[in-house]
């Protein structure tokens, strides 16, 4: 629970190499360490390099082989067959909208639960706690039915509800995490300023709390940006589908063309790749924080 | 003490928004399918209230039911005993021996971000007969070992562990990171100290890295253990469960009972179940690690 547990100090590992006895041990570590890397990495490459392959090529059995000339049109086969770029713009869609509501509404709550002075904070902090241990599929049936009377069924709004709702307990739990230890004079000070309640969370705590907001942001950018059984259930038209769900049915409905099917999977990649190319620290260490508090 | 004493309506302003959202999209349909389990109903018709009598043929006639939850402790039991012991000594390892280690964390981390979608198409790609592009069973092809490739996917007693390796593969990352930063924010002088006093190397890792790493290993061990009580998209992606139920585990049952073949009441039943044991096993989880913490501090 400490946040001393998510920002990594001075390691302890230069100490303790010291210990020359391990030198002979040393090169088998690396060794170890090397082959883990190489079946953690070599699928994903493997995907990549047969993206780039024609048919025969992926049947003749060369595992292990680069294309003779890089077909690029398997990725052009892809998008033409595929909606990508309208299941792009869908995620996109829910994405945003999910993650601006989660921070909105899960800042408000923190803030209220740790400053304001009144009974009941632990309590709803503990009811968000209890969420935490629910399994979310359990939901998926009644949501449905809730859904289906309420006539919003196959529309990015039930999508976009239950994953506000999922995303709300590790939210309130990070950011009011970070809240609480926010010292009071800051608010004592801008009493005596004469400001409200909401311009002391708009104009102080919340730009204090960008540190949290960019790990709540990550942990749901990633959790709903992947999710997939909720919108391949709730979801029926082809123009409403996420990335994920859309990947999926391109990829089963299309049997043809194999360097296709491997380009669909990595443009369905690629987003989150490059994301994490360009902020692979910080996501690693939101993911720590995430479940760390969780 | 909090200074901002503030009206109940602002109180409501901040926080029911919020809570309301939680509350009916969380609570209600949880309650709504523990009512639901007690009827016959297809969703859609009239429904009879038939009281326990889903739960009793759940638990009694059913023979899906079993096996999926059998399978779902598989996962659950192949995660703890071979994913996050394996991660916490290549953590070990790592913080050892690795002077710049972010760059091979990050690099076992990166199947974590992948959506399931993806990895389960990929792996299904790789399981795919040599003749179909599969790298598994070309790679034995051209080892030789041709007796050894199968089916992966398709073959009833195999298919559910290699979907479980497609598991343990993906989370891998997410275990050694968690444990990572673990050892990492374990002191220095401690190790220093015990030096001193003659424990170094794999004997300082005995007596101070695993006693203190239990916290971290904690979670990780409700990771896992919640992940594989829920893990079921993977499944769905890759195989649906089939052939016939042999990759079914309790989610991808109450899934195809409900959703697919619209046993509204019977599905709810399921997913009452899971929730119930979700609960019970992280109580249990807690109660023992809060032991083995005691026992060590």
């Amino acid at each position: 629970m400490s946040r001393t547990a998510i920002t990594a100090t001075k390691p302890a590992a230069t100490v303790r190499t010291s210990g020359s006895r391990f030198s002979v041990a040393k090169p088998l570590i690396y060794i170890v360490l090397g082959i883990l890397l190489v079946t953690q990495l070599y699928p994903l490459l493997w995907l990549f390099l047969y993206s780039f392959k024609t048919n025969d090529e992926i049947l003749s059995g060369s595992f292990f082989s680069l294309p003779s000339v890089w077909q690029i049109e398997n990725y052009s086969a892809a998008i033409e067959s595929g909606n990508y770029w309208r299941y792009l713009g869908n995620s996109l869609f829910v994405t945003s909208i999910t993650m601006a509501s989660v921070i909105v509404l899960a800042a408000l709550a923190a803030f209220a639960i740790t400053r304001f002075r009144w009974k009941y904070g632990q309590l709803v902090l503990l009811l968000f706690l209890l969420g935490m241990m629910i399994p979310l599929q359990s939901t998926l049936l009644p949501l449905m039915i809730i859904f289906k009377n309420m006539d919003i069924l196959n529309t990015h709004l039930s999508l976009i509800l239950p994953y506000i709702a999922f995303q709300t307990p590790i939210s309130v739990f990070i950011l009011s995490g970070f809240m609480k230890a926010i010292p009071h004079e800051i608010e004592e000070s801008a009493i005596i300023d004469g400001a409200g309640v909401f311009r002391i969370f708009r104009s102080i705590i919340l730009p204090i709390s960008v540190p949290p907001i960019v790990t709540v942001c990550i942990l749901t950018f990633i959790n709903i940006w992947n999710e997939y059984i909720l919108a391949a259930t709730f979801i029926s038209s082809e123009k409403l589908k996420t990335l994920p769900f859309g990947v999926n049915s391109f990829v089963s409905q299309y049997s043809v063309n194999y360097g296709a099917i491997g380009a669909f999977l990595v443009l369905g990649a690629l987003p989150v790749i490059v994301i994490y190319f360009l902020l692979s620290e910080r996501i690693t260490k939101g993911m720590v924080a995430g479940a760390v508090k969780g | 003490m909090n200074v901002l004493k503030v009206s109940k309506w602002t109180i409501a302003a901040f926080v029911l928004p919020c809570v309301l959202l939680y509350v009916g999209l969380v609570f209600v349909p949880i309650l709504v399918s523990v009512y639901s389990a007690m009827l016959d109903w297809n969703g859609i018709g009239a429904s009879t209230f038939v009281r326990l009598d889903n739960f009793k043929y759940m638990l009694t006639s059913d023979t899906v039911f079993w096996p999926a939850v059998g399978r779902t402790f598989l996962l659950a039991g192949f995660s703890m005993l071979i994913q996050l012991p394996l991660a916490l000594f290549v953590s070990i390892l790592i913080s050892r021996y690795v002077r710049k280690p972010n760059f091979l964390v990050s690099s076992y981390f990166l199947p974590v971000i992948l959506s399931v979608v993806v990895i389960g198409q990929l792996w299904k790609t790789i399981y795919n007969p040599g003749s179909m592009g599969g790298m598994i069973n070309q790679i034995l092809e051209t080892i030789g070992l041709e007796s050894w490739t199968h089916s992966w996917l398709t073959e009833p007693k195999i298919a559910i562990f290699a979907i479980i390796v497609v598991g343990l593969w993906q989370y891998l990352g997410y275990h050694i990171l968690i444990q990572f930063t673990g050892v990492q924010n374990i002191p220095a002088d401690i190790y220093e100290a015990a030096k001193i006093d003659g424990a170094d190397g794999f004997k300082a890792d005995r007596y101070i890295t695993l006693p203190m790493i239990i916290p971290i290993f904690k979670i990780s061990v409700v990771l896992s253990f919640i992940g594989s009580l829920q893990s079921f998209d993977l499944i769905m992606v890759m195989t649906g469960g089939g052939p016939g139920n042999a990759t079914d585990v309790i989610a991808s049952h109450m899934y195809k009972m409900s959703i697919l073949s619209q046993k509204f009441g019977y599905g709810s039943a399921i997913a009452t179940f899971l929730v119930a044991v979700c609960l019970i096993a992280t109580v249990i989880i807690n109660f023992l690690f809060n032991r083995l913490d005691k026992k060590y501090t």
